[in-house]
């Protein structure tokens, strides 16, 4: 029997909602789930509410669920504001004694003194490894995963610490079984098998280390702090050498010296500090620098929502940096495809000279997937510096060529020496004021269009060939979209999708070739604008129809788009 | 100099007749081959402006970037190539106005450079308007009444912050200029050379005259490891104006922390792959 159960974790900040999330997550992927978790959070270290989603399953996943299951309580405004919002029916873990539920139709209140078992494990801070061990019997999970984990989460903790929060997981989880026997949780049981658990921060980091990467340089911003700080924590073992700058104008230069100089380099952030990146930007695309540009996406303008999520960078970055070049733009769809498509950023970006965008956005950022695994073989780092000694004099940074690409040499070749330059230049890097050399420059920056445009697949496609509806993702919305096209396919709808990875340079032919005869074309998008359907357009000359569109901050679910979606039908 | 400089370049140079910045050219020229470096071993680093124009006037590695920003660029070059011998030539709207935010922490971060600060007081590629250094009182086509923000003391900034290497020139003394070079790029971490420079077009205060009446060296029994005393110079202005070494304090570089002189250069490393797999077998625990 398939099974899609949803448990939502529910508290405010500094209740150590993160941390019960994690090991929870950790046992289903553990023990064999399918897993999407979306997490939900406010700009702030302590109070407030937050909660995380998690969605498990016996087959893949790819989106977050609408309503949930089984809510774990951690204080009385999590019963309050989403008790009346559970499926029916439906359980609430809670303590027995801090908060109270109100025991309307088809809720099963499971109360435990949570507490009470922690202060009698030893301290009162071990309330959320009761909760583990009350998740673990409730959904008939195997315990001695949990205490593996457990140990492996509090290593660096003292012994006492340990002993204290296994006895009061054991504690739960005993009590669970001696006071709620029969209790029917709507959750399958899948073959055990270890399933890798992956967020799209974690997914873009690895792909760009996979790719390459040598410099990291930030300033933190949510929600893209994650990738910086996961690579600077490895960087040490990968070679890496980052720097938190004193602003995004520092980071971004930073990065064009380390790569003007051959090391490979990228930096991360969102909106807010893309703007300050601007110029940089710019100059990359005059001076030729190869740089990866992480901009995890949140709701603006200005300051916006810090924690939240949007899909509002997508003209900034088509645009972005005064003056005309070249330049790659690639939103992944999903953590996997953060993974391929970051290593193929780090490549291109060295193979064509130019700035490549990864957009991704907080949803992507934040959400954590279960993989089976991820190739490392399939997408290979790949160096196009020119090797020492092979070059002949004199040496041009800028030789025009017929691929506009010029031979790229570094500082410290023997017998060689060049300038990079941020004015028109001569072929030789020297400020030029004739007008022929701009023309020819020019050009020779945008004939690397004719290599880049067959760079890396065009727009994927999902569905039966012939539908009457065809839904358009692009980034994160992905998910959402597929699971709503299984949804309304058993529905009997004639519905399919079509999602784009590579956004620029726009897939021009490969998408007149999908969209040219389609009488119903809904872009699914987080933003008010409709800036990828507008985009659509533009490109193929084809009209799209009414879009469906989000942008108050919370990431699209099947239950969102369907109801849109019968609402423009009408 | 009778043998032939090979950091010395022919062409034409788009800086006016009589322009402070030919002679820093020179003694940054001959700073780095009485230093016996060779031209691809160097980095000029520069950002906008009249002296910015000064890597495209010598046989070495440029890096010419945007206004303000070359100390960040330095700073990711040489961290990609700690064998490079990176300096900066920028003016003092450059790197004290649009930049100054990087001035500060490139001082606290003290990567192995070498700043050179070419101050004429005043903004010569825009033709003439106050820069952060210009004297209280100038009138100029922005200020019609007189410059009335107090002046940026960059050396006093840079004592405060602990620079490795704090000095004061004036271009007309060449040698002693490239002796203080041949020091700044001698001592390891962030060393701040500016050197007084006279604007022939746009400063009609700030002239050789005035600064030749004005300028005195630094003579034992002046110690720059003292801090107090150094500070205290970095103050005088007017009537006099010490040049020389103001400040010294060595300290731990950036890349003292990452790298040993030996090591493969950082862009020439490689990825691991086999940490790349542990990584992502990390992800099934």
């Amino acid at each position: 029997m398939s099974f899609d159960l949803t448990i939502m974790i529910a508290g405010e900040a500094g209740q150590g909602l993160n941390t019960l999330s994690n090991i929870l997550l950790k046992v289903l992927a553990r023990s064999g789930y399918h897993l999407f978790a979306s997490q939900d959070y406010m700009s702030r270290i302590r109070g407030g509410h937050n909660f995380t989603k998690i969605r498990v399953s016996d087959k893949q996943l790819y989106s977050p669920a609408s309503a949930s299951h089984l809510l774990v309580a951690l204080n009385q405004e999590s019963v309050d504001l989403h008790g009346n919002h559970l499926s029916n029916p439906s359980l609430i873990v809670h303590d027995l004694d801090t908060v109270q539920v109100n025991k309307a139709g088809g809720i099963c209140d499971i109360a435990v003194p949570i507490r009470k078992i922690a202060l009698d494990s030893g301290n009162a801070l071990y309330g959320n490894s009761v909760v583990l061990g009350i998740l673990t019997a409730l959904l008939k999970l195997d315990f001695s995963i949990l205490t593996t984990i457990l140990k492996a989460s509090f290593a660096t903790k003292s012994v006492e610490h340990k002993k204290g929060n296994i006895k009061a997981a054991t504690d739960g989880f005993k009590y669970l079984l001696d006071n709620f026997q029969g209790l029917n949780t709507p959750i399958g049981r899948v073959k055990e098998k270890k399933r890798m658990l992956i967020s799209g921060t974690e997914a873009m980091a690895i792909g760009m280390m996979a790719g390459g990467l040598r410099f990291i340089s930030a300033y933190p911003m949510s929600p893209s702090t994650g990738v910086f700080t996961y690579v600077t924590n490895k960087a040490g073992r990968l070679n890496i050498v980052s720097e938190q700058a004193e602003d995004e104008i520092a980071a971004c230069n930073m990065a064009l010296g380390a790569s003007a100089a051959g090391a490979r380099a990228a930096v991360t952030t969102s909106g807010g500090g893309l703007s300050l990146m601007c110029e940089g930007i710019s100059l990359s695309g005059m001076a030729e620098i190869p740089l990866v540009t992480v901009n995890m996406q949140r709701p603006g303008p200005a300051t916006g929502f810090p924690t939240r999520t949007a899909q509002e960078d997508l003209d900034l970055v088509l645009h972005i940096g005064h003056g005309e070049f070249p330049r790659f733009i690639f939103a992944p769809g999903t953590a996997e495809e953060a993974f391929y498509t970051s290593i193929i950023a780090m490549n291109l970006a060295e193979k064509y000279q130019v700035p490549v965008f990864l957009l991704g956005d907080q949803h992507l950022a934040d959400s954590y997937v279960t993989l089976d695994k991820l190739n490392t073989n399939r997408v290979k780092y790949r160096s196009y510096l020119v090797k020492n000694g092979t070059l002949k004099k004199p040496y041009l940074r800028y030789k025009i060529t017929k691929s506009g690409v010029s031979p790229l040499a570094y500082y410290g070749q023997e017998k060689i020496h060049f300038i990079v330059d941020s004015h028109i230049h001569t072929e030789d890097g020297h400020i030029s004021e004739e007008m022929n050399v701009a023309k020819k420059m020019v050009e020779k920056r945008f004939r690397k269009l004719n290599g880049m445009k067959k760079e890396f697949p065009g727009p994927t496609y999902y569905g039966p060939g012939k539908a009457k509806t065809l839904f358009v993702s692009w980034g994160s919305t992905y998910g959402a979209v597929r699971e709503t096209i299984d949804c309304l396919l058993a529905k009997g709808k004639s519905v399919a999708m079509v999602h784009y990875n590579k956004i620029w340079p726009f897939p021009v032919q490969e998408s007149i070739e999908i969209l040219k005869s389609r009488k119903d074309i809904c872009v699914v998008e987080n933003n008010y604008q409709g800036q990828f359907g507008r985009l659509l357009q533009r490109e193929t000359n084809i009209k799209t129809g009414e879009p469906i569109l989000r942008y108050d901050g919370r990431p699209f679910d099947v239950q969102f788009i369907i109801d849109t979606f019968e609402k423009r039908q009408k | 100099m009778t043998e032939k400089n090979h950091f010395h370049s022919s062409g034409e140079r788009a800086w006016c007749p009589g322009c402070g910045d030919f002679g820093i050219l020179s003694s940054v020229e001959n700073a780095l081959m009485n230093l016996g470096k060779r031209p691809h071993e160097v980095l000029i680093v520069s950002g906008i402006g009249q002296a910015a124009k000064l890597p495209h006037y010598i046989n070495t590695n440029g890096f010419d970037g945007l206004h303000g920003r070359a100390l960040p660029a330095a700073f990711g070059a040489k961290a990609a190539n700690h064998r490079l011998q990176v300096l900066v030539t920028s003016g003092d709207g450059d790197i004290y106005g649009e930049g100054g935010n990087h001035f500060i922490h490139a001082i606290r971060r003290n990567i192995d450079i070498t700043l050179i600060v070419h101050n004429n007081q005043i903004y010569g590629l825009t033709k003439g308007q106050a820069s952060p250094t210009s004297d209280l009182g100038m009138v100029t086509k922005t200020q019609p009444n007189g410059v009335s923000t107090i002046p940026f003391n960059s050396l006093a900034i840079a004592i405060t912050l602990d620079a490795v290497f704090v000095a004061r020139s004036f271009s007309r003394e060449m040698e002693f200029t490239t002796q203080l070079i041949e020091e700044g790029v001698r001592t390891p971490g962030f060393s701040l050379i500016e050197i007084l420079q006279p604007c022939v077009s746009f400063n009609t205060v700030n002239t050789y005259k005035w600064y030749s009446e004005r300028v005195y060296k630094l003579d034992s029994p002046y110690d720059p490891a003292d801090k107090l005393q150094a500070y205290k110079k970095s103050g005088e202005w007017g009537e006099k104006i010490p040049i020389g070494v103001l400040y010294k304090k060595p300290r731990r570089t950036f890349l003292d922390n990452q790298f040993k002189p030996k090591d493969l250069p950082l862009f020439q490393r490689k990825t691991v792959m086999k940490e790349i797999i542990s990584l992502t077998n990390e992800l099934f625990e």
